[in-house]
C-alpha cells in the first residue's frame, strides 16, 4: 500500500482523462473526461496529505470537490445552451475560431 | 476505477459512458476510504455521484439523442490509440516526478472530519468562503445561461 | 599646347552635338561648317607648330591632361606624348583630315543629317590624335576603342538602310575580336610591369625585364588587335562592307588614318617587336599574304569603292610586310605616302559618284575625261603613285619595302610584294581606264561637282607628286630623311647601290607592264567580268570567305543564343523560380489547414508538444 501505488493510479486516470479529451466529439464524454482529470488532482492531494502527515492535502481535496460541482453546474448549462442552438452535442461543429477559408 | 474510465471514453453512446463514470467515481470514493479519509471519502460520493445523477438525467431528459443524431466519430479507435501514444511519456514523466517523494506513510491514522474541521477552519477559511460564493455564482450563472436563450427565442419569433 | 590639339575637336563635337541634338530638322549650314571645318583647320595650324618644335630639335613634348588613376604605385594620367613618331603622324592626320572635312562640306550638303555627321566627324579626329598622342598604353587604347566606335558611327550613317547597320555591326564587332587580343597584350604588359610608371618612355627603358616568351605573347596578342583594326587576313572582312558610309568616311578613316593605326601601333612597340624578330615574320608573312589576297580580288571587283576597299588592305599588308621585317620607318613612310593618294582617290571616286547621280558600278561609268577633267587628272596621278612610277610618292616607299625584304634575305615575302606590284597597278589602272576612257553604255547626265569638293583633290594630288621626296633612298641621291628623323630602331640594310636600282628598275618594269596590261583590256571596251570559270567565279564572289565565316561563326552563335533564349531561359531558370513559388504555395495550404477551428485539435497540438518534452525529458536528461 505504498504511496507509490496511488500515485501510479492517478497518473493513469489523468492520462485516461487526456485522451478521452482529446478524441472524443461528443460533449458529455469531453466533460466527464475533465471532471477525471480533476478526480485525479484530488487523489494525489489526498494522498500527499498522507505522506507528510498534515491534513491539508485533504482540505484541498474537499475543496477541489466543491469546485467540482461548481464547474458541473456552468458545464451542463453550457451545454443546454448550445444544444438548443445548433440541435447537436458534436464539438466539431463550433469551429468559428478558424479564419477565413482559403482553400478547401 | 481503471476498467470504469476506460468504458467512459471509449463508449460511443452517451448513457453508458455516464455509467462508466459513475463507477469511476464510487471507485476514488473507495480509495480515499483507502487513505482513511474517511471525510473525504464521504464527501466524494456525496457530490461526484450526485452530480453524476443529475448528469445522467440531463443526458436522457434534455439532450433526447436518438441513436443517429450521436456525433459521428469515425477514426475513434484510431484517434484514440494515437493519442494514447502521445500521452504516455507525460505519464510516466508525471509518475517518475511524484515518486521522488519519499515512499511510505508517515501516519496511517484516520483523517476524520475533527482533525479536517480544525485545520478547514483555521487555516483554510478564505478559500472556503471563495468556494462559497464560487458554488453561488456557479448556480447563478448556470441558471442565467440557461435561461437567456428562451429570451433569445423569443426575439428571434 | 599639345593638350588643347586632342581637346578641342571632343570640345567641338560636344558642343555641335548639343546644338544639333536642340533640333534635328533645323539645317544650320553654316554653322556646322564653320565649326566642323574650323576646327580641325585649328588642329592641323597647332600639329604643324608642335612639328616645327620637334624638328627644331627639342626634343620630346609632353603634356599631361589630368591624373587619371592612382592607387599606390599604380598611376595612370591621360597624358600625352609629341615625339618624332607622333609628330609624324599628327601633321598628316590633321591636314589631310581637314582637307576632307572641306571635300565632306560639299559632299554632304543635301543630307539632312548634316550636324551629325560632323559631330561624328570631329568626334574621330579626336580619337585618332588621341590614340596616337598617347603617352601611355592605356590612353593608347581609350583612343583605339574611341576610333572603333566612330567608325560604327560613321558607316552605319545613312541608317535608314537596315544593310548598312548591319555592315556597322560587322565592322566593330570584328573590331572587338582583335580588340580581345589587344587588350590581353597590354594586360599581360601591365602585369609583366607590376604596375610602376607605365608610360612608352619607361617601358622601353625598362623592357629587359620581360622574359622573351612573354614578350612573343605579347607582342602576338597586340597584333591580332592590329588584325582587327587594319583589316589584314583574317579580320579583313568588314573593310568591304564599310564602303556602305558616306564617301568622306570612307576616304577619311579606312584609308588615311583609322585603318593605319596598326601600322602606328607596332611602330609604337618597335621596342617590343625588335627583341622578337619571330612575331615580325609572322607579321609581315600576314601582310604578305594579305597584299596579294586582296589584289587578286580587287583585279574582278566592279564597285568602284570597293576596288579602292581592297586596295586599301593591299597596301596595309605592304606597311605591315615592312615594319614586321624591321623597318619600321619605311613602314611609316608608306603610311604616310599612301594616305596622300588613297584619300585623294576615294574623294575622286566620291566625285564620280556624285557627278552620276550616285552610281558606283565602273561598267556603267565610261567616257568621263571630258566632263570631269579636274577629277580626271588629279585621279591619274593618284593612281601613278600607287602603281609605283617614280617619281611619285608611291614608288619611294614601295621601294624601301621591297628593298629590305630583300635585303634581308626572305625572298619570299619580296617576290609575293613585288608581284602585288603589278597586280596593283593592273587593278588600278583598270579602274581609270574603264571610267574615264572606255567610251559610256548610255547617255549620261553629268552632274556639275561643287569646287569644295574639287579643291581638295588638287591639293592632295601635288601631296602625292612630292610627299616621296622626304625619304628617298641613299641609292637615289636623297638621304632618306624621314628615316633619320624618326629614329626609330630600324634594321641595319647593306645592300649595293647596283643591286638597288634592279630592284627599283624591276618594279617600274612591272607597274608599266600593268599598265599597258590594263590600256590593252579596258580602254577600249571595258566589260564587266562574268561568272565563266571556276577561277572567275571563286575570285568574283571573294572567294566565299564572307560565306565560309557566316558558316563556321555567326551561325553556331545565333544557334546558341536562340537555345539559350527559347530553352534554357525559360525552363531552367523560370522554372526554378515557378518551383520555388510551388513550394511556398502547397505548404501554405498544408498549413492553412491545420486551424480547423476545432478546439479539440488545438488540444491535440498540445499534447503532441507535451508529449515531446516529456520524451525529451526522460530519454535525454536521464530522468529515467
Amino acid at each position: 500500500m505504498t504511496p507509490n501505488m496511488f500515485f501510479l493510479l492517478a497518473s493513469i486516470l489523468f492520462s485516461i482523462g487526456l485522451v478521452g479529451l482529446v478524441s472524443r466529439k461528443n460533449l458529455f464524454v469531453l466533460y466527464m473526461s475533465i471532471e477525471l482529470m480533476l478526480s485525479s488532482v484530488s487523489l494525489i492531494l489526498a494522498t500527499l496529505s498522507k505522506v507528510l502527515g498534515e491534513a491539508s492535502g485533504s482540505v484541498m481535496a474537499l475543496l477541489m470537490i466543491g469546485v467540482i460541482a461548481s464547474e458541473a453546474a456552468v458545464f451542463l448549462a453550457m451545454i443546454i445552451n448550445l444544444y438548443r442552438a445548433n440541435r447537436t452535442v458534436d464539438s466539431d461543429t463550433f469551429n468559428k475560431l478558424r479564419e477565413g477559408v482559403y482553400n478547401d | 476505477m481503471i476498467v470504469g474510465s476506460f468504458a467512459m471514453i471509449s463508449n460511443r453512446q452517451t448513457v453508458f459512458s455516464a455509467f462508466g463514470f459513475l463507477v469511476a467515481m464510487i471507485g476514488l470514493a473507495g480509495i480515499f476510504a483507502l487513505l482513511n479519509s474517511q471525510f473525504l471519502a464521504i464527501a466524494q460520493i456525496m457530490v461526484s455521484v450526485g452530480a453524476v445523477v443529475v448528469f445522467s438525467m440531463l443526458t436522457i431528459l434534455t439532450v433526447n439523442a436518438k441513436e443517429e443524431n450521436l456525433p459521428h466519430e469515425p477514426n475513434k479507435t484510431k484517434w484514440i490509440l494515437f493519442t494514447s501514444l502521445l500521452v504516455a511519456p507525460f505519464t510516466l514523466l508525471l509518475y517518475k516526478v511524484l515518486a521522488t517523494l519519499p515512499n511510505e506513510f508517515v501516519q496511517l491514522e484516520t483523517i476524520n472530519s475533527k482533525i479536517m474541521g480544525k485545520v478547514l477552519f483555521s487555516e483554510w477559511v478564505l478559500p472556503f468562503e471563495i468556494l462559497s460564493i464560487l458554488l453561488l455564482s456557479a448556480m447563478v450563472g448556470a441558471i442565467v445561461i440557461a435561461r437567456k436563450s428562451k429570451r433569445k427565442e423569443r426575439r428571434r419569433s | 599646347m599639345i593638350n588643347w590639339i586632342v581637346l578641342l575637336p571632343f570640345l567641338s563635337s560636344l558642343f555641335m552635338a548639343i546644338v544639333y541634338l536642340g533640333n534635328t530638322k533645323v539645317k544650320r549650314y553654316a554653322f556646322y561648317t564653320a565649326v566642323g571645318v574650323g576646327t580641325p583647320l585649328a588642329m592641323t595650324i597647332m600639329s604643324l607648330m608642335l612639328a616645327i618644335e620637334v624638328i627644331n630639335g627639342s626634343g620630346t613634348i609632353h603634356g599631361t591632361l589630368i591624373q587619371w588613376i592612382h592607387i599606390g604605385d599604380f598611376d595612370i594620367s591621360i597624358a600625352f606624348m609629341a615625339d618624332r613618331l607622333s609628330v609624324v603622324m599628327i601633321s598628316f592626320i590633321t591636314f589631310i583630315g581637314t582637307l576632307i572635312h572641306i571635300y565632306a562640306a560639299g559632299y554632304m550638303k543635301d543630307d539632312e543629317g548634316y550636324g551629325k555627321f560632323f559631330v561624328y566627324f570631329n568626334l574621330f579626329m579626336g580619337s585618332m590624335l588621341l590614340l596616337v598622342l598617347a603617352d601611355n598604353p592605356i590612353i593608347m587604347f581609350v583612343g583605339w576603342e574611341l576610333v572603333g566606335l566612330c567608325s560604327y558611327l560613321l558607316i552605319g550613317f545613312y541608317h535608314k538602310d537596315p544593310a548598312n547597320i548591319k555592315a556597322a555591326n560587322k565592322a566593330f564587332m570584328l573590331n572587338r575580336v582583335g580588340d580581345f587580343g589587344f587588350i590581353m597584350g597590354i594586360s599581360l604588359l601591365f602585369v609583366s610591369f607590376g604596375g610602376g610608371g607605365f608610360t612608352f618612355e619607361a617601358i622601353a627603358d625598362n623592357i629587359s625585364i620581360v622574359s622573351p616568351e612573354m614578350l612573343t605573347l605579347i607582342g602576338l596578342l597586340l597584333f591580332v588587335g592590329a588584325m582587327g583594326k587594319s583589316a589584314q587576313i583574317p579580320l579583313y572582312v568588314w573593310l568591304p562592307d564599310a564602303m556602305a558610309g558616306p564617301t568622306p568616311v570612307s576616304a577619311l578613316i579606312h584609308a588615311a588614318t583609322m585603318v593605319t593605326a596598326g601600322v602606328y601601333m607596332v611602330a609604337r612597340y618597335s621596342f617590343i617587336y625588335v627583341e622578337i624578330p619571330d612575331v615580325g615574320l609572322f607579321i609581315a608573312s600576314i601582310g604578305a599574304a594579305s597584299a596579294l589576297f586582296a589584289a587578286i580580288i580587287a583585279c574582278y571587283q566592279s564597285d568602284i569603292k570597293k576596288i579602292l576597299a581592297y586596295s586599301t588592305m593591299s597596301q596595309l599588308g605592304y606597311m605591315f610586310m615592312a615594319v614586321g621585317l624591321g623597318a619600321y620607318s619605311s613602314g611609316i613612310f608608306h603610311v604616310f605616302t599612301h594616305a596622300f593618294f588613297k584619300a585623294l582617290l576615294f574623294m575622286g571616286a566620291g566625285a564620280v559618284i556624285v557627278a552620276l547621280h550616285h552610281e558606283q558600278n565602273i561598267f556603267k561609268m565610261g567616257g568621263l575625261k571630258k566632263p570631269l577633267k579636274l577629277v580626271y587628272i588629279t585621279m591619274f596621278i593618284a593612281t601613278l603613285a600607287i602603281s609605283g612610277i617614280p617619281p611619285f610618292a608611291g614608288f619611294f616607299s614601295k621601294d624601301a619595302i621591297l628593298v629590305t625584304a630583300f635585303a634581308s634575305e626572305h625572298y619570299v615575302i619580296w617576290g609575293i610584294g613585288t608581284l602585288t606590284a603589278g597586280l596593283t597597278a593592273f587593278y588600278m589602272f583598270r579602274m581609270l581606264f574603264t571610267v574615264f576612257h572606255s567610251p559610256a553604255k548610255e547617255e549620261q547626265h553629268v552632274q556639275i561637282v561643287p569646287k569644295s569638293m574639287t579643291w581638295p583633290l588638287v591639293i592632295l594630288a601635288f601631296g602625292s607628286a612630292t610627299a616621296g621626296f622626304l625619304g628617298v633612298n641613299a641609292a637615289y641621291g636623297g638621304s632618306a630623311w624621314i628615316n633619320h628623323f624618326l629614329a626609330l630602331p630600324d634594321l641595319e640594310l647593306h645592300l649595293s647601290h647596283a643591286t638597288e636600282y634592279m630592284l627599283g628598275g624591276l618594279n617600274v618594269i612591272l607597274g608599266l607592264l600593268g599598265m599597258g596590261l590594263a590600256y590593252k583590256l579596258f580602254a577600249q571596251n571595258a566589260k564587266e567580268p562574268e561568272e565563266d570559270s571556276l577561277w572567275r567565279r571563286l575570285v568574283i564572289n571573294k572567294f566565299y570567305i564572307d560565306e565560309i565565316y557566316e558558316f563556321l561563326i555567326v551561325k553556331p552563335l545565333l544557334l546558341l543564343s536562340y537555345f539559350i533564349a527559347k530553352v534554357i531561359d525559360p525552363k531552367i531558370f523560370d522554372g526554378f523560380i515557378n518551383l520555388n513559388v510551388w513550394i511556398y504555395r502547397t505548404s501554405a495550404m498544408l498549413f492553412a489547414k491545420l486551424q480547423n477551428g476545432k478546439v479539440r485539435y488545438y488540444a491535440l497540438y498540445i499534447l503532441v508538444s507535451v508529449s515531446a518534452i516529456s520524451y525529451y525529458m526522460l530519454v535525454k536528461l536521464g530522468v529515467m
